[in-house]
C-alpha cells in the first residue's frame, strides 16, 4: 500500500518549508529512517527521513518552496500504480521531477518556484563550452565565439593560449595538415559574418560595367601631394585619393550613393565610403564618412587609423556602419580587374585594379602610360544600367583630370 | 653580511629584543639550562638569568595562560610550546581569553604576547610531534599567524610578533633550524602581513609556506628546465594575509599552486584558493592546485612519513597539471 510522503511540520509556526534536493531518486528503495531529502525552512536546512519502507515511486514536488502537510513524494511497492495518489496531490507549488534533481545546486533550487528559467539553465549548463575564466574574459573582449575555439586544454577545456591563437591566426595559419589529410576549418564569427552577408547579397540582380582611365595624373597629384606633406602627416595613398574622387562622383550621382531597404531606395546626402581591409581574421569594410566634405589628407588620416584598428581587431560597431557605397582595391596584389560582390543594402561597389603602365592608344598613336581599369557591380534593383555608366564616366573623368573634382 | 641558521636567527631575535627591553621575557619547557628541546634558546640563560628565561612546568594551558596575564600587566611576554601539537591544550587559552581580551574588554586591554612553537615531519617523530596546525589559528579572529621559512625571515618577523599588540603565534619548522642564510647585521623589523615573492616567474604562482617554500623553489628551478616559468610567493604571515602581493602575482601568471605540508583539506591553501579565485576570477586559466601532506595521521615508519607528506616533486606535479595539455 503507498503512503504519501507529506511535508512536516518541523517546528512551532512552521507554515511552509522549501525542498532543497532529493538525496534518493525515483526508483531507489528506501528505508524507514534514511535521510530522504533536504528541507530548507527558514530557521534550518535538515535532512528529512523517510516514514515508510518501500521504493520511491514518484517525487511530486523536486524543488521548491510547499505548504506544510503538501503531498511531496510517494512511496509504495515495486511497479504499485500510483497515478491516482499522484493526481490526487496535485505538486502544486513544485517543480515535477524531470531531469536528476539532485544536480540542481542548492542557490538554483531557492527561485525554483518559476520551473522555466530553471530549465533554461539546466540546458545552458549542457551546452556550455569548457573554459577556463581567463579564456572567457579574452573571448569576451575579442568577440570571439568560445564554442568555435577548439579546446586544447584537460577534457578539452578551452585555455587562454586557445583563444589567442584563434583571435591571432586564422584558422589557416594553425598546424599545417598533413599531406594528403582534409583539413576541417570552423567558422569564427566573423567569417560566419561574411558567408551569411554575401549569400544575402547573391540575391540581388547584378550586372557589372568596366572602365579603363589613364592614371596618369592620379598618381601624378598624388606625387605632388606628398611633396607637400607636412610633419606628422599620413601619407596619402592613391587610393585616398581615388576616395576622394569618387566621392565628388557620388555627389553628382546620388542614385548610386544609395542603400536598398525592404523596397525602397534610401537616397543619402553624404558619401560614407566603405573600404574593403583584409585582416587576419577576414574581410571588414570600415567607412570613411562624410569622404565628400573631407580633404585627401583627412581621408587619409582617418583611412590609416579605421585600417590599423581593424587590423588589431579593434574597430566598433559605428565604424562599419552608415556605409553607402564602398571601394574595393586589390591593385596592391597585381590584379588587373575584378567583379566584387555588392555589399547590401548598398546599392554599388567598385573593385578596382592595379595602376600600371600599359598600351594606350592616343590620337591614332600607341603609347605607354599608367592605366587602372574598374568595375562597377550595380543592383538593378536600383541603378539602370545608363546610371551606373554615367556614375563611371564621371570617375574616369575625375581620375584623369581630379581638378574637375573641385 | 653575516650567515646565521634558522635557529641562530631565532635566538638573535630573541636576544635583541631580551638586550633591549625589560619588559620582554621568556617562558616554556626546559628552555634555560637545556636550551629547550629545539636548542633555540641556548646560551640566554647566562646572559640574561632564571627571572628572565624561566623554566615551566609540564602545563601547556598554563604556559599561554601566565603569558596571558604577564602581557595584560604590561610585560612582552616571548612563550615557547615545545611542539605545536601541544597547542591543543592551551587552546582555551588562546583561542577564548588572549584571542579575545583586546576586543571584549572595548580596547583598555591589550594582549602582546608571543607563542613561539615549532613542527613538521621529516624526521619520524610520529603522529603527535609533528604536525602542522597553522590553518586552525587563521580561523580565530584576535590572533596573529606567522610562519617564517627563512633565517632572515624569521628574525624580523619574530622582533615584529614580540612587538605586536596583539597575540601572535609564530610557527618554526623543525627541519629548517639547521638552514642556512645571510642576515643583515642591522635587524630590519619584517612587517606583518607582507608576503615575500622569492622569485619571479611568468607562467605558474606557487604560494608556498613553511619548509614547502623551498620544495617549490627547488620544484621552480626544474620547470625552468621544461620551459615552465615559476613565481614563488610566501606569504610570510597567514593572518594577516597579503592578499595584494598573491592575486597580482596570480593575475600576472594566471594558473596558481598552493604549497604546505600540512593536510591539504582544510589546509590554509583552502583559503588562500578562495581569495584568489575571487580576486583573480577572470584570470585563471586553469584549477588552482593544491599541494599539501595526504589525509592520515602522519607514520611513525619513515618510508611511510616521506610518502604522505608532500615533497619538491609533488609541487612540480601540480604545476605540470596547471599547464597541462589535453
Amino acid at each position: 500500500m503507498a503512503v504519501e510522503v507529506k511535508l512536516p511540520r518541523l517546528g512551532q509556526g512552521m507554515e511552509s518549508g522549501t525542498i532543497v534536493r532529493w538525496l534518493k531518486s525515483e526508483g531507489d528503495a528506501v528505508a524507514r529512517g534514511e535521510p530522504l531529502y533536504e528541507l530548507d525552512t527558514d530557521k534550518v536546512t535538515q535532512e528529512v527521513e523517510a516514514e515508510a519502507d518501500g521504493v520511491l515511486l514518484t517525487i511530486v514536488v523536486a524543488d521548491g518552496e510547499v505548504d506544510v502537510g503538501t503531498t511531496v513524494a510517494v512511496i509504495g511497492a515495486q511497479d504499485e500504480d500510483v497515478s491516482e495518489l499522484v493526481a490526487a496531490a496535485g505538486g502544486d507549488g513544485g517543480v515535477p521531477a524531470a531531469a536528476p534533481v539532485a544536480a540542481v545546486p542548492v542557490a538554483a533550487a531557492t527561485v525554483a518556484a518559476v520551473p522555466v528559467p530553471m530549465e533554461e539553465a539546466r540546458e545552458e549548463r549542457e551546452e556550455r563550452v569548457k573554459a577556463s575564466p581567463l579564456a572567457r574574459r579574452i573571448a569576451r573582449e575579442r568577440g570571439i565565439e568560445l564554442s568555435l575555439v577548439t579546446g586544447t586544454g584537460p577534457e578539452g577545456r578551452v585555455v587562454a593560449e586557445d583563444v589567442e591563437q584563434a583571435a591571432a591566426a586564422p584558422a589557416a595559419l594553425a598546424a599545417p595538415p598533413s599531406p594528403g589529410e582534409v583539413e576541417i576549418v570552423q567558422l569564427t564569427s566573423i567569417r560566419r559574418t561574411i558567408a551569411r552577408r554575401l549569400t544575402e547579397a547573391w540575391e540581388a540582380p547584378v550586372f557589372q560595367l568596366t572602365v579603363t582611365a589613364d592614371a596618369t595624373e592620379l598618381a601624378g597629384t598624388r606625387e605632388r601631394m606628398l611633396q607637400l606633406l607636412g610633419e606628422g602627416d599620413v601619407k596619402p595613398t592613391v587610393n585616398d585619393v581615388l576616395t576622394r574622387l569618387v566621392a565628388a562622383a557620388l555627389m553628382r550621382h546620388r542614385a548610386v550613393n544609395a542603400l536598398f531597404i525592404d523596397g525602397a531606395i534610401h537616397r543619402y546626402p553624404s558619401a560614407n565610403v566603405g573600404i574593403a581591409v583584409a585582416t587576419p581574421n577576414g574581410l571588414v569594410v570600415p567607412v570613411v564618412r562624410d569622404a565628400d566634405r573631407k580633404s585627401v589628407q583627412e581621408i587619409a588620416a582617418a583611412r590609416a587609423d579605421l585600417v590599423s584598428r581593424a587590423r588589431e581587431g579593434k574597430l566598433q560597431l559605428a565604424d562599419l556602419e552608415e556605409g553607402t557605397f564602398t571601394i574595393s582595391n586589390l591593385g596592391m596584389y597585381g590584379i588587373d580587374q575584378f567583379v566584387a560582390v555588392l555589399n547590401p543594402p548598398q546599392v554599388a561597389i567598385l573593385a578596382v585594379g592595379a595602376i600600371e603602365e600599359r598600351p594606350l592608344a592616343v590620337d591614332g598613336e600607341l603609347e605607354i602610360a599608367p592605366t587602372m581599369t574598374m568595375t562597377l557591380t550595380c543592383d538593378h534593383r536600383a541603378i539602370d544600367g545608363s546610371e551606373g555608366a554615367e556614375f563611371l564616366r564621371t570617375v574616369k573623368t575625375l581620375i584623369e583630370a581630379p581638378a574637375l573634382a573641385l | 653580511m653575516p650567515e646565521l641558521t634558522y635557529r641562530e636567527a631565532v635566538r638573535d631575535a630573541l636576544a635583541r629584543a631580551l638586550r633591549e627591553d625589560e619588559s620582554v621575557f621568556l617562558m616554556g619547557e626546559d628552555i634555560a639550562e637545556m636550551g629547550g628541546s629545539m636548542a633555540v634558546t641556548q646560551g640566554l640563560l647566562a646572559e640574561f638569568g632564571p627571572k628572565r628565561i624561566r623554566n615551566t612546568p609540564i602545563s601547556e594551558i598554563a604556559i599561554v595562560g601566565s603569558g596571558i596575564g604577564a602581557a595584560i600587566q604590561g610585560m612582552r611576554p616571548v612563550v615557547e610550546i615545545m611542539y605545536e601539537d601541544f597547542l591543543t591544550l592551551s587552546m582555551e587559552q588562546l583561542v577564548n581569553q588572549a584571542a579575545k581580551h583586546r576586543t571584549m574588554s572595548g580596547g583598555q586591554v591589550t594582549v602582546p604576547l608571543t607563542i613561539r612553537t615549532q613542527g613538521g615531519a621529516g624526521w619520524s617523530p610520529g603522529a603527535q610531534h609533528a604536525q602542522q596546525l597553522e590553518a586552525w589559528f587563521v580561523h580565530v579572529p584576535g590572533l596573529k599567524v606567522v610562519f617564517a621559512s627563512t633565517p632572515e625571515d624569521a628574525r624580523g618577523l619574530l622582533w615584529s610578533s614580540i612587538y605586536d599588540d596583539n597575540p601572535v603565534v609564530f610557527f618554526e619548522h623543525r627541519t629548517l633550524y639547521p638552514l642556512k642564510g645571510d642576515v643583515p647585521d642591522r635587524l630590519e623589523p619584517i612587517p606583518l602581513g607582507k608576503a615575500r615573492v622569492h622569485r619571479e616567474g611568468e607562467d605558474v604562482t606557487v604560494v608556498a609556506t613553511g619548509r614547502l617554500v623551498h620544495e617549490a623553489l627547488k620544484a621552480a628551478e626544474e620547470a625552468g628546465t621544461e620551459g615552465i616559468s615559476v613565481e614563488v610567493v610566501d606569504p610570510r604571515t597567514l593572518q594577516p594575509l597579503d592578499e595584494e602581493t598573491i592575486v597580482a602575482s596570480v593575475r600576472k601568471t594566471t594558473r596558481c599552486v598552493t604549497a604546505h605540508e600540512a593536510v591539504v583539506r582544510g589546509g590554509f591553501g583552502a583559503e588562500l584558493a578562495a581569495v584568489i579565485q575571487h580576486g583573480a576570477f577572470d584570470w585563471l586559466d586553469a584549477p588552482i592546485e593544491r599541494v599539501g601532506a595526504k589525509f592520515a595521521p602522519l607514520p611513525f615508519a619513515p618510508a611511510m612519513e616521506q610518502w604522505v607528506v608532500p615533497h619538491a616533486e609533488d609541487v612540480l606535479e601540480a604545476i605540470r597539471r596547471t599547464v597541462a595539455r589535453g
